[in-house]
């Protein structure tokens, strides 16, 4: 039963409402060739549409497919079959439809914080030659300022401006990246183990801006992670994917496909509150049952690291 | 509180010397050198005073002083009132050098191009695929094997020494190019297309600006094959340049000549290279080597 403490604040059943679908994928699978095995399944049969403004949590063990879901609906790779369509166009390659903030890596070493930040929007508002005119400087000088804004609503300081990501500790650096991608305003987010990296507190304060920035703007999110709670305590909407079993070969690995219940406490109220503890042990009662249903390993242990699949 | 020095440390390795110790040390094999040459010269000189072969101090200083104030034998003599600069424009270790120097400097502008061919190959995988296996294949020919066709082609003047170097010095730093750009992460790559990147800002203003200063170390590490192709065609064909000055003092047992031509050569390639990596330094103050 979901009580006050998780009363859906706004209910989204991409399925059943009719509102704009941002992603979708129609039989999608994937796989790599493996050595002199033939090939590897990753994503098998895969049907997903997930509605614009949704916030997706994927969750699911180790070589399930998580990263590749991503890189798929990124462009970064191509379905060996079925199709993948992100605002309404089929995806083609790698472009500003999605923005996206990887675990590691996220920003270039080369720029400052503002200039990592700046980048994007100003390669979208002019090419080379325009950048000599005058009002490209006047456009460059409010960009700043809404820039300098902007991080500093993602919590950084007026003195981080001008430091290299290298001079920045990790959280800083995934908050830097959040606010380059967001600044793009992408109809669709992608983040990739985004805050996997980072210490408990750093994780639980940027849970917090980004769900007020996404509740702000309202990105279509595909937020993948191993890390239970963040998924309940992030998501509207949560995907269990599974490891392909060949003897299963042909079914889909989507497992779970379950809305969210939204909760209107704090971050560190909800986690302690008791609905939230019971949702978090249903989904990973699931995620167990599913992942041993694949991997026929009545050994493995479902409690592994508290909040996490593996 | 400072740790006292013991014996043992210095096999140790997670000793940490003092700033006087790594000076110190640092100096000990240049003295040792010093010494060594000062004592078998003395050594042979106590046998032959007239002894060439390791020229002593006074010899040495009028060999320095020769090179550096007197023309060379096949130019014409100066004007005697004339004045300290210009003895020294007209000198002979002045006229080679300019002459290396500008032989060095016009392959090193040439090589430019190969940087980014292999900037290119990592980058477009049309341009890898067109390139890259002839480029390991070139890699593979000794470059001075290369020198009787140069000289035919370009003949015996400037531009078979140049395209020798650049011959001998661009498969390395093409394929280097290509090492250094290919290790650039492709969540970069992604991001970049990610944030309204064209095809050349991710391969000029992210790729190339995050690997300008592996690529400038990959510059310095070449500046001896550059300098020793260099040498090759100069030893062989050439009627200046420091090398040619060395094969001809070799000729007249001219050591006296030959080793402060050695050092000002070494002592160029580490102003080079010190510059290099000051300037590397200065522009790119966010790169932090592994």
């Amino acid at each position: 039963m979901v009580s006050a403490a998780l009363r859906p604040v706004r209910t989204i059943a991409p399925h059943s409402l009719p509102r704009r679908t941002e992603i979708e994928l129609r039989g999608v699978s994937q796989s790599y060739p493996a050595g002199n095995k033939g090939s590897k399944t990753v994503l098998s049969r895969l049907n997903l549409k997930v509605a614009a403004g949704e916030f997706v949590v994927v969750l699911g063990e180790t070589g399930c497919g998580k990263s590749t879901l991503l890189r798929l609906i990124l462009g970064q790779e191509f379905p060996t079959e079925g199709a993948i369509e992100v605002d309404g166009k089929p995806v083609t390659c790698i472009d500003a439809r999605c923005g996206y903030v990887p675990q590691k890596y996220s920003l270039f070493p080369d720029r400052t914080v503002l200039g990592n930040v700046m980048y994007g929007p100003e390669n979208a508002k002019c090419g080379y030659l325009a950048r000599f005119r005058p009002s490209f400087f006047a456009y460059r000088r409010n960009l700043r300022a809404e820039a300098q804004a902007y991080l500093i609503r993602m919590g950084l300081r007026p003195q981080d401006m001008d430091k290299y990501p290298h001079q920045l500790s990790g959280g800083m650096q995934q908050r830097v990246a959040i606010a380059q991608a967001l600044l793009m305003q992408p109809p669709v987010l992608l983040l990739d183990e985004a805050f996997s990296a980072l210490d408990p507190s750093t994780r639980a304060s940027l849970h917090e801006q980004l769900k007020a920035v996404w509740l702000e703007s309202k990105p279509t999110v595909i937020f993948v992670t191993h890390n239970t709670s963040e998924a309940l305590l992030l998501g509207t909407r949560l995907i269990l994917l599974g490891r392909h079993h060949e003897a299963r070969d042909g079914e889909t690995n989507l497992l779970l496909d379950m809305e969210i219940p939204a909760s209107q406490l704090p971050h560190s109220a909800c986690v302690k509150s008791r609905e939230f503890q019971d949702l978090l042990e249903h989904v990973k009662q699931l995620a167990y049952k599913s992942s041993s249903l694949c991997t026929d390993d009545a050994d493995a242990d479902p409690n592994v690291e508290e909040g996490n699949l593996g | 509180m400072a740790q006292t020095f013991r014996v043992s440390d210095l096999t140790g390795i997670q000793v940490r010397p003092a700033r006087l110790w790594t000076h110190s040390l640092s100096w000990i094999l240049f003295v040792a050198g010093i010494a060594l040459y000062a004592h078998f010269s003395i050594l042979r000189h106590r046998d032959n005073p007239e002894d060439r072969v390791i020229p002593s101090v006074t010899q040495l200083v009028q060999g320095i002083k020769a090179s550096v104030l007197e023309p060379a034998e096949e130019d014409d003599p100066l004007d005697p009132g004339a004045s300290l600069m210009q003895q020294v424009r007209h000198s002979m270790i002045w006229k080679d050098t300019a002459s290396s120097a500008r032989r060095f400097f016009i392959a090193l502008l040439l090589l430019v191009p190969a940087i980014l061919i292999g900037l290119h190959m990592a980058v477009f995988p049309y341009a890898g695929a067109f390139f890259l296996r002839f480029v390991l294949f070139f890699d593979k020919i000794v470059a001075l094997s290369l020198l009787p066709i140069l000289f035919i082609v370009f003949g015996i003047d400037e531009w078979s020494k140049i395209m020798l170097m650049v011959i001998g010095v661009a498969p390395t730093l093409m394929l280097d190019s290509y090492n250094i750009a290919g290790g650039v992460p492709k969540e970069q790559i992604v991001k970049a297309f990610t944030l309204k990147s064209s095809n050349l800002d991710v391969a000029y203003r992210i790729v190339l600006k995050q690997v300008l200063p592996q690529l400038i170390n990959s510059v310095r590490l070449n500046l001896k094959p550059l300098a020793l192709f260099l040498f090759a065609g100069e030893m062989i064909a050439s009627t200046d340049g420091l090398a040619y000055r060395i094969a001809i003092m070799r000729r007249h047992m001219g050591m006296d000549v030959i080793i402060p031509y050695l050092l000002w050569v070494a002592l160029l390639l580490f102003t080079l290279d010190a510059l290099l990596r000051f300037t590397n330094r200065r522009l790119h103050p966010w790169y932090q080597p592994h």
